[in-house]
């Protein structure tokens, strides 16, 4: 299943999670530094959150602009 | 409109200027009419004031009368919405985060304070009795408990719901008093596809939908005859038999906010959606279609409230928006802080129970580096758990050391204490040497990449050239063969290139067409995916079976020098 993370495609199984797509971007380590992961319309995820196919997640600093508003 | 209130303060407005006008007209009118008659004599001082007096209070009734004619022709409720919850009843500090958040008896008050300002439903997407300790050691048992103390009004099932099986989900299910919904599930009649529910003469209709990819995110055998059907076929089906019988139809659902957004645009007749699986912090209402779309982020950190003003049969108004729950000493609910403390204590005595006897120390210290028993030891356990040919996992994932002697399960968790579960996927002989390069490649810095392995022995000389350090692998006692293809457990957080191992990752890209075969997942290349059960659980499984343990290092890998 394809997710797309800060738009680079990665690779996971089913039932997998925000994490693990952070994990494959190598982004996961900048969760320490208070970054939040964003959906495309803006909305914040948690890192145990469900993914989809074809799902494009952000992960940028908690006050910088989301991609798409609602 | 903005919201319910915005309206009836309007109409409150424009009544009382009525009012105010009628009343002031009749009080002229009346005013000249007892004047005339004093003077004619009819009628003396006393009685005039007598006059006046009825006529302000029928004034007043008119106008209340007025008021409640309004109210009768609509009608506010209020939607308390929680999802994946996992068990979170203590307030924690999330990854990355400075602040404690959650904890299940400030949701509590909030919940109560709520509740007592509109009649209120509360309602959840799902994904509750699995997760952290709290919910685990008792298969989500505490969970319930707390959940009927809440009074909640109805739950979907999520798909986490399924890991401890199908038996343990009944049980659950027939503890709960609240319905438990899935009505694209067919096989579990202990699950119902919706329920009507009553607030003020108001009719709420409730329909629960799963995510259709339970049976590929859970333990095949969870699901065994078990059927899910498609969220948007189904909610076509319910949402319009339930238009007819109800005046709000709302959707539970546990299947993802962007799967949401597709049954918004796609079926007609759903009012609210009130979501989980992604864990989405929709902070206000998603309006889409003619449909809104809610979602309460996770663990119990936020509350959601949508507030709807109904009238006809129609939802005219709403106001939503979630309420991030942190802990506050003194604004406890005491119930839920009983509950939650009774399973902490018994969390601790479960952790500290005696599983077993270790004959040998269990060596967790030298993971980085070399075979160890302990390494061996559960990467043996995930073979024998996937039923793999072999196992290939990162020594970094072992913490600590077990000292030969009583194995409590907090020891196994101290070893283990990540969140990773069992995968394992077809590797071929080429990509499996590629691994195992990878993994001695940082052997003098002592990285956490350094492999214990099962099924296989590897002999690997470190002072050669990084990507060129492998000797000689055998599987099974054989030599490897680098064009055949072995099955590789691992866990979840290498098979996504964890540690920098890339093999795992082109597997599951090279992965198509995910399903269910024989009540077990087959991909092309990926063989079982135990994403409802913690690695550390197994283990400790294991061990507890076992009773007397005894590891030993036995030239799985073997250092030329």
């Amino acid at each position: 299943m394809k997710v797309y993370v800060n738009r680079k495609s990665v690779d996971v199984l089913p039932g997998m999670t925000v994490k693990h797509a952070l994990v494959s971007a190598g982004l996961f380590k900048e969760m320490e530094s208070s970054k939040k992961v964003y959906d495309e319309w803006g909305n914040e995820l948690g890192l145990d959150g469900a993914l989809s196919g074809g799902m494009k997640i952000y992960i940028k600093s908690a006050h910088s602009q989301t991609p798409h508003s609602k | 409109m903005k919201g319910p209130a915005i309206k009836r303060g309007l109409f409150v407005c424009v009544a009382g200027v009525l009012n105010f006008v009628t009343e002031r007209i009749k009080e002229k009118t009346l005013h000249f009419l007892l004047k005339i008659l004093l003077k004619s004599g009819m009628i003396r001082q006393e009685e005039a004031k007598m006059k006046k007096r009825e006529a302000v209070f029928c004034s007043v009734l008119v106008f209340l009368l007025l008021t409640t004619f309004a109210w009768c022709q609509q009608a506010e409720i209020r939607i308390l919405h929680v999802n994946d919850f996992h068990g979170f009843a203590e307030p924690y500090q999330p990854f990355g985060s400075d602040e404690l958040l959650g904890g299940i008896p400030y949701l509590a008050a909030r919940v109560d304070e709520l509740r007592k300002e509109k009649p209120s439903l509360l309602l959840s997407a799902g994904d509750m009795i699995q997760g952290n300790n709290w919910a685990n050691l008792f298969q989500g048992e505490s969970v319930m408990e707390w959940m009927n103390e809440m009074r909640f009004d109805a739950m979907v099932v999520g798909n986490h719901e399924f890991d401890f099986g199908q038996e343990v989900l009944k049980k659950r299910i027939s503890e709960a008093r609240f319905p438990i919904l899935g009505a694209n599930v067919e096989g579990l009649d202990a699950l119902k596809p919706y329920v009507i529910k009553e607030l003020k003469g108001v009719k709420v209709a409730l329909i629960g939908i799963v995510t259709e990819d339970v049976p590929i995110s859970t333990l095949p055998l969870n699901v065994a005859g078990l059927r899910f059907s498609g969220p948007v076929e189904t909610a076509e089906k319910y949402a319009g038999e339930l238009r007819k019988k109800a005046d709000v139809v709302v959707v539970l659902s546990h299947i993802g906010f962007p799967a949401d957004r597709v049954l918004a645009e796609k079926v007609k007749g759903i009012d609210v959606i009130v979501g989980g699986h992604s864990h989405t912090k929709i902070t206000k209402p998603v309006s889409l279609e003619k449909t809104l779309i809610v979602q309460a982020w996770e663990h119990g950190k936020a509350l959601g409230v949508l507030d709807l003003l109904i009238k006809d049969g129609k939802v005219i108004g709403f106001e939503g928006h979630l309420e991030e729950i942190r802990p506050e000493r003194g604004k406890e609910e005491k119930a839920s802080l009983a509950i939650m403390k009774k399973y902490k204590d018994r969390v601790d005595a479960v952790l500290n129970e005696r599983i077993a006897e270790a004959e040998v120390d269990l060596d967790g210290e030298n993971v980085r580096k070399r075979e160890t028993n302990l390494g061996n030891f559960i990467a043996d356990i995930m073979r024998h758990a996937s039923g793999a040919d072999v196992t290939l996992i990162n020594g970094g994932g072992i913490r600590t050391s077990i000292k030969k002697g009583e194995v409590r399960i907090k020891d196994v968790y101290s070893v283990l204490p990540f969140d990773n579960y069992i995968v394992a996927v077809k590797l071929t002989g080429k990509q499996i040497r590629e691994a195992l390069e990878h993994g001695v490649s940082a052997v003098e810095e002592g990285e956490g990449r350094f492999p214990q392995v099962s099924g296989l022995v590897f002999k690997y000389s470190p002072s050669e050239e990084r990507g060129s350090r492998i000797k000689e692998i055998s599987v099974a006692g054989r030599p490897i063969d680098l064009s055949g293809e072995y099955t590789v457990a691992t866990n979840d957080f290498l098979a996504v290139g964890g540690d920098g191992y890339k093999a795992f990752g082109e597997a599951i890209k090279s992965s198509r067409d995910f399903s269910v075969v024989g009540g077990m997942m087959k991909g092309e290349k990926v063989v079982y995916s135990g994403s409802g059960r913690w690695l550390r659980d197994v283990v400790a499984e294991y061990i507890k079976e076992r009773k007397r343990i005894a590891p030993k290092t036995e030239g799985r890998i073997v250092e030329i020098r």
